[in-house]
């Protein structure tokens, strides 16, 4: 029989069933086992801190933005170090002075980002 | 397998998209969030003919561009963030002072 | 897994932009580890790194062209003569950029560092050999400079020409990215050494897709020289950018833009029919030159006025990129008749000669237009005062009224640049029209040509006018002129005068430098 075009899907399909049950099961084994003492607070919908009731088109604080633009530009790095540690062995001592460059680069960034201020929450 | 061009023909829709999105929409995030766009299928693109050709450069590059837009997302919500200090709205056709 | 071995002597054409680098660097640490408020060291310091690099890229300008990095860049006499003349710029911008950041009170090592890694990424982007090393240095280039145009954050223009420029410059790069995957489509590699050998077969294959990542990668680069009708962004950008970046970009972007468009097209017209890029280029050249110039003629603005006539002056390194395309061989259609000549080398003459003068014009324009440009910049920043600027008036022709009583240095220097820009003799500017011009004739682009002097006999005009208010009209009663006297921007408009003058007088030496250059690279 002709392999279906859909075959390489197959454990796609295995790891979405598996996701779904263990989510199913968590949710019924803490319904069943839990203990249940509801309050104003604790029954408000969950809204990664934010209030859950209100308009949403509330501005944020700059310092969300200062926050959102270092991540972007220090976890995008990252795209460069898993390659290079996958194949360290075989890219030997000129690989590690071309990360070692490639971070010390990245550390007077973050040296610069750093006595600026900006990783200051509270000013 | 799916056949390299239908995924040419999606990263073409794609620029084509994010070209059009940039020429009319109004809101500068918006506009921004285009051009990301046209950066993507320009990425598509590049991974699909390397995918093609059984070639790793067309991957490579795809790793550059994404730091490369990283780098340039940064800079734009600065600028982003300057314009909206400056004067309060982020539609593109309010920001011309300078017309003669 | 193979890995590659790459000899240390790869590194050494990097030299220059690790210098500029590293400066960037050490100015981002001392200006937050130096608690000093006085910031006097910042452009000293700068001027230090920059010419170290220029030094060091002036020392390996006549070694023969390499290949390093396995392709991904070259070392070259070309590469080095723009790496010196973005320095050029660069000392230039730097100087004038002391005096007027701070005048406002706004002077940072940051600003400093952003254009030494702009620099740096100009002189990479003269040396890449291949699409995505190309990209990135663009892009390197482009994120300092969108960073200097919104620099003061005063106002609402330097915002709005940042965000201008920002949004323009990303779109043009993703159309030069979407061009080189498709390049990469057609033939399976992104270095240009490859490319060229694969391209012939590639195009008997596949047309569109070629033609199509051709003509992507011509757009994109369209709009980082300012070309018609890619220019749109120019004049907002130029008057809204801090004057010292405007200089720089207007200076050492085109120049590096200019650089990598040249490096990229004499590879693709190898393999495809020449007649096409000449065509293009012709077609640019010609809107460039008429549009930029016409639109300059009513500008009242100064700063305005210099922006159109860059678009203006792109238009004629155009006409020298199409004299690089003329073959030996006359085309084959009648499409390139333009007004009775055939593009055709003129007798005696070889093709790698022709190009070898068109290259040697080119650089020399570009040499010239830096030199005069940074200058004219330059009084245009020591003139402005800051508190105009919202009210838009800050580079208004009347501020140039009787200057020559005031400040008849300013007025001279000014003069001086003005005339260059207008292409009159004995100035750099007309040096350089002429090599430009002289080579399109010989290559038998004589429409080109013609049109050339047409619109530099046009320009003389708004060009003259700033002479004639500097030089014939009366300074207005409560005209204050700012007295910031500041070493810096002195020194900058005498280096740039003097350098219009001489080069004008005696361009000798450097022709033959640049002659000596481009025959040892083409001549491979």
């Amino acid at each position: 029989m002709e392999p279906s075009p859909l075959a390489p899907y197959l454990p796609l399909a295995v790891a979405l069933l598996l996701a779904g049950v263990l989510a199913v099961a968590v949710m019924l084994l803490a319904s069943v086992l839990g203990p249940r003492r509801p309050s104003a607070v604790k029954s408000l919908a969950f809204e990664a801190g934010n209030e859950p009731v209100g308009s949403a088109r509330q501005r944020f604080a700059v310092k969300f933005y200062v926050v959102a633009l270092l991540f972007i530009v220090f976890d995008v790095e990252a795209v460069f170090l898993y390659p290079w540690a996958v194949n360290f062995q075989q890219l030997g001592w000129f690989g590690y002075a071309e990360m070692a460059v490639f971070a010390a680069t990245l550390v007077v960034g973050l040296i610069y980002v750093w006595k600026k201020g900006a990783l200051e929450w509270e000013h | 397998m799916v056949p390299t061009s239908n995924y040419l023909l999606l990263a073409a829709a794609l620029f084509c998209m994010g070209m059009l999105g940039v020429l009319v929409r109004r809101n500068a995030l918006v506009v921004f969030m285009c051009v990301e766009l046209m950066l993507n299928a320009s990425n598509l693109t590049f991974l699909a003919f390397a995918r093609h050709r059984g070639d790793m450069t067309g991957h490579i590059s795809a790793f550059f561009v994404i730091a490369v837009a990283a780098a340039e997302a940064a800079i734009g919500l600065a600028i982003v963030i300057a314009v909206f200090r400056s004067r309060g709205t982020l539609n593109v056709d309010d920001i011309r002072t300078m017309r003669h | 897994m193979r890995v590659p071995s790459i000899p240390a002597a790869d590194f050494l054409p990097l030299v220059p932009a690790i210098i500029l680098l590293v400066g960037a660097c050490v100015l981002l640490m001392t200006e937050v580890f130096l608690r000093s408020p006085s910031r006097g060291y910042q452009a000293p310091l700068s001027l230090f790194f920059t010419g170290l690099a220029g030094a060091v890229s002036l020392s390996s300008a006549f070694e023969p062209a390499r290949p390093v990095f396995q392709g991904f860049a070259a070392q070259d006499p070309f590469s080095s003569a723009v790496t010196l003349v973005v320095c050029v710029a660069l000392g230039l911008a730097v100087l004038t950029s002391s005096g007027f950041l701070r005048s406002r009170n706004a002077e940072r090592g940051e600003f400093y560092a952003l254009m030494l890694f702009a620099a740096s990424g100009m002189s990479l982007l003269a040396m890449s050999t291949e699409l995505i090393t190309l990209f990135i240095n663009i892009e390197v280039l482009s994120v300092g400079t969108y960073a200097l145009t919104s620099y003061l954050r005063r106002g609402t223009r330097p915002a709005e020409a940042g965000f201008k420029y920002f949004i323009l410059g990303a779109f043009s790069s993703a159309i030069l990215l979407y061009g080189a995957a498709l390049l990469y489509g057609a033939t399976g590699s992104t270095k240009l050494s490859e490319m060229a050998v694969v391209l012939p077969a590639a195009l008997a294959a596949q047309p569109a897709l070629v033609y199509a990542g051709a003509l992507l990668v011509a757009g994109g680069f369209a709009f980082k020289v300012a070309a018609v009708p890619f220019h749109m962004w120019t004049p907002d950008v130029y008057e809204g950018a801090p004057t010292p970046v405007t200089a720089l970009m207007s200076a050492g972007v085109k120049a590096a833009a200019f650089a990598a468009m040249i490096r990229v097209f004499l590879v693709l017209g190898k393999g495809m029919d020449p007649s096409v890029p000449l065509a293009l280029f012709s077609g640019l050249a010609y809107l460039t030159m008429i549009v930029g110039n016409l639109l300059a003629l009513p500008q009242r603005n100064v700063k305005r006025m210099l922006a159109y006539s860059s678009i203006g002056h792109a238009g004629y390194l155009l006409v020298g990129v199409a004299a690089l395309f003329v073959t030996a061989e006359a085309p084959a259609g009648d499409g390139f008749r333009f007004f009775g000549a055939t593009p055709l080398l003129a007798p005696g003459l070889s093709e790698v000669a022709a190009r070898a003068d068109a290259l040697k014009g080119l650089l020399f324009y570009l040499l010239a237009y830096t030199v005069t440009t940074v200058g004219s910049f330059g009084v245009l920043a020591a003139l402005e005062r800051s508190e105009d600027e919202p009210k838009g008036t800050a580079w208004d022709l009347d501020r140039f009224a009787g200057l020559a009583q005031r400040r008849p240095g300013w007025a001279f220097a000014m003069a001086v640049f003005m005339l260059s820009l207008g292409g009159v003799p004995p100035t750099v500017g007309f040096m350089g029209k002429l090599l430009i011009f002289r080579s399109a004739v010989d290559t038998g682009l004589v429409g080109l040509a013609v049109v050339g002097v047409l619109t530099s006999a046009a320009a003389i005009y708004y060009y003259l006018r700033v002479v004639v208010a500097m030089y014939m009209r009366p300074a207005p009663e409560d005209e204050r002129i700012p007295v910031t006297l500041s070493w810096g921007t002195e020194l900058a408009l005498a280096l740039s005068a003097l350098a219009v003058v001489v080069l004008g007088i005696l361009p000798g030496t450097v022709t033959d430098w640049l002659q000596q250059a481009s025959t040892l690279w083409l001549g491979q």
